[in-house]
């Protein structure tokens, strides 16, 4: 009997010693979450297939990015209008520089030239054109999002069908990746946005997820707008260092902040001693992680991204389900493959093509 | 031109009376008040704050922004704004990206192209401001905007990154003391500046101009050569800042450097207020310049949101300029 209540004492006080929401082998259980993301790519149906070719004639999509003057906007475009022109339906990118005018005269357009979908990508919020989408809805217009919002994130009202972004996904990853190349000993400075939607629950994965994994270990959130970040990145970054000289890793969660972050680790002597990890595989950041600036970037193909966009804006023409994430796989860049990614980097190269043929199988054009 | 009004001059004897404790005061204001922020947040976190890496990492990071400021307090010293600085200073560094990361050009040639390309959009804001008779104002903004869509233009809208490890060995990685060499390029910048506008003739005349255009042409002073050079050499020096912005980022970014030209403003004004008040001076740009980042710095170690950095360089600029204008009894700004 004492023996019995010993064992289950002991058994107890594991369980106790383990914070609620803590992994029991966290290193494994990182580990794992990395080799998810280290294989190449395949393609894993959103949902079923359906006739798409016949359910799409005759109608017209016009998509609004957030800013044509962004790459990655117009490779998701170039990608969008690819996969429009395979089924055959009209599919017209409204080009602007980020400016509200030109957003609202996008929507006047759709309207006034009847077009049968109003897509927002690329980073446009909904909410900044409330009146317009809602006139746009009351004209019969449906209204999709593209590339805005995480998965955990609901839809604005004016919104019909959204393909959202598995960022929380990402942030697991980037998180777990912090914890093995450190050694199960993270410190880590993460630097957010909270300006841009996707940002807080981006920036709360990466967090929970290193509590998770090492309740103990010590974090920092840098928050710095976007259009602050050529002025306070940089600075933001080296204060943090300085003041905490155990700082072991950074996260910069959109990767282009990493042009800041790699001055700032020069500057204070930290580059190499320092880990940077980011996510969005942007070529510049790509080359930089090829030179040895930069340790991981996690990747998602914007051909493949384009492909899965139309794949849901399709499903609602079609009367099929919204899918539950845009259907684009996160594939890790590190020293291992970086030559994959092409020299210069691009945004395609790396992923293999296998959506190509699981797209036009699922939309039964093959 | 930035003048409001004309103060009224006094004799020399008047001007000697002046020279009391409160005017030395006024001119070093600011710097007491840089020292007061680096005791106090020495008190508060003095191993970190206190140490040389840090001083050396302030100094280093904040040149860029230094020389841009320097380039653009020559202009308004003659009295002219120039608002295409900061897009000076992405082109500069995007022409680097371009030749020399992408197409492979060795970096001597390719430094003295970008800062020809500076000069020349200096001459070009000139040529429309003097030939036209346009304001600074309308033309630097209507020429950097065009600049703007030329970077955009050339650069695909993508960074470019791989630029010469050579250029950010000069500028960020070799160190004299602990800090990087771009910030002694700025401090000798600034030394040159202050010798020019204080010792020189043409350094004179520039001021003379700021000063009063027709007085000065009544004078003999060829007013016209000198604002054409002024924005030449704001041109050559924003050239330059976009130099020390591509080694200091090993990179060239379409957009980024933009959001360099407002706080560039602002050490240009907050630094009239000191050394020599009411006179765009150098080293009062450089002292504002290292006063703003040194708080920001503190506070940023000391875990401030980045609205609290805002509050402070916002409130900063206007609470020294305003206490400037107390101690001055609140006389016109004559920013020249």
């Amino acid at each position: 009997m004492r023996v019995l209540l010993l064992s289950a004492f002991v058994a107890a006080s594991a369980i106790a010693a383990v914070p609620s929401g803590a992994h029991a082998d966290a290193m494994a259980d990182a580990k794992a979450i990395l080799e998810q993301h280290k294989k190449m790519p395949v393609f894993d149906p959103p949902g079923e297939a359906f006739d798409a070719k016949s359910c799409m004639a005759g109608k017209k999509v016009l998509s609004i990015p957030i800013s044509m003057t962004i790459p990655f906007n117009v490779e998701l475009q170039k990608a969008m209008s690819t996969a429009a022109k395979e089924v055959g339906f009209t599919y017209t990118t409204w080009d602007n520089q980020l400016k509200t005018d030109q957003w609202i005269q996008g929507v006047s357009q759709a309207i006034s030239q009847k077009y049968d979908v109003l897509d927002v990508a690329g980073g446009l919020n909904p909410e900044w054109l409330g009146p317009q989408l809602t006139e746009a809805r009351s004209a019969g217009l449906k209204v999709t999002t593209t590339h805005l919002y995480d998965v955990t994130q609901k839809s604005a009202p004016t919104v019909d069908y959204s393909s959202r972004v598995d960022f929380t996904g990402a942030g697991k990853v980037l998180a777990a990746y912090a914890y093995v190349q450190t050694g199960g000993k993270p410190n880590v400075l993460i630097i957010g946005s909270s300006d841009v939607l996707p940002s807080i629950p981006f920036v709360k994965a990466i967090q929970d997820e290193l509590k998770a994994l090492c309740p103990e270990c010590k974090q920092k959130h840098l928050d710095v707008p976007v259009s602050d970040w050529a002025t306070k990145i940089q600075p933001g970054t080296q204060s943090a260092l300085l003041a905490d000289p155990g700082i072991n890793y950074i996260i910069p969660i959109y990767d282009s902040m990493s042009q800041f972050v790699v001055p700032a680790l020069r500057i204070t002597g930290a580059l190499g001693s320092v880990g940077v990890a980011g996510f969005n595989g942007t070529p510049f950041v790509l080359d930089m992680l090829r030179e040895g600036q930069v340790n991981m970037d996690i990747g998602e193909s914007l051909g493949w991204a384009g492909y899965a966009a139309i794949d849901n804006i399709m499903r609602m023409i079609c009367g099929k389900p919204e899918v539950a994430k845009l259907n684009v796989p996160l594939l890790i860049f590190d020293k291992d493959n970086i030559k994959t990614a092409g020299v210069p980097a691009n945004f395609n190269d790396g992923y293999g093509d296998a959506h190509l043929d699981g797209f036009r199988k699922l939309w039964k054009l093959k | 031109m930035t003048t409001i009004d004309m103060p009224i001059q006094k004799p020399v004897s008047a001007l000697r009376s002046r020279f009391t404790l409160k005017t030395e005061a006024e001119r070093f204001a600011l710097v007491a008040a840089w020292l007061f922020l680096i005791i106090l947040f020495g008190i508060l976190m003095p191993d970190s704050f206190l140490s040389w890496r840090n001083f050396s990492t302030m100094f280093g990071s904040q040149a860029v922004l230094v020389v841009l400021t320097l380039g653009i307090i020559i202009p308004l010293t003659s009295g002219d704004f120039d608002l295409s600085g900061a897009s000076i200073l992405t082109m500069s560094s995007m022409v680097i990206g371009v030749f020399n990361a992408q197409m492979g050009w060795p970096i001597l040639p390719v430094l003295v192209l970008s800062l020809a390309v500076g000069a020349l959009i200096g001459a070009i804001n000139a040529f429309f401001v003097l030939y036209f008779r346009i304001h600074s104002l309308i033309v630097t903004l209507g020429v950097g905007t065009f600049v703007n869509g030329v970077i955009l233009w050339m650069s695909g809208s993508q960074t470019i990154s791989g630029v010469s490890m050579e250029l950010v060995s000069w500028v960020i990685m070799g160190r004299l003391w602990g800090i990087p060499l771009a910030f002694y390029y700025a401090l000798i910048l600034a030394a040159v500046i202050w010798y020019a506008f204080e010792f020189t003739i043409p350094g004179r005349k520039l001021l003379f101009v700021g000063r009063g255009r027709e007085v000065s042409r009544l004078n003999g002073i060829p007013v016209e050569r000198v604002r054409a050079t002024s924005f030449i050499l704001s041109g050559l020096i924003s050239a330059f800042a976009g130099i020390l912005y591509s080694g200091m980022t090993g990179s060239a970014d379409p957009l980024s450097g933009l959001n360099l030209l407002l706080p560039a403003f602002a050490a240009a004004f907050l630094g009239a207020t000191t050394i020599a008040p009411g006179r765009f001076n150098a080293f009062g740009a450089v002292i504002s310049v290292y006063f703003l980042v040194t708080g920001i710095t503190g506070l940023t170690m000391m875990g401030a949101h980045a609205y609290v950095q805002n509050l402070f360089y916002g409130g900063a600029l206007v609470i020294a300029v305003s206490l400037s204008q107390l101690v001055r009894n609140r006389q016109p700004q004559d920013f020249s």
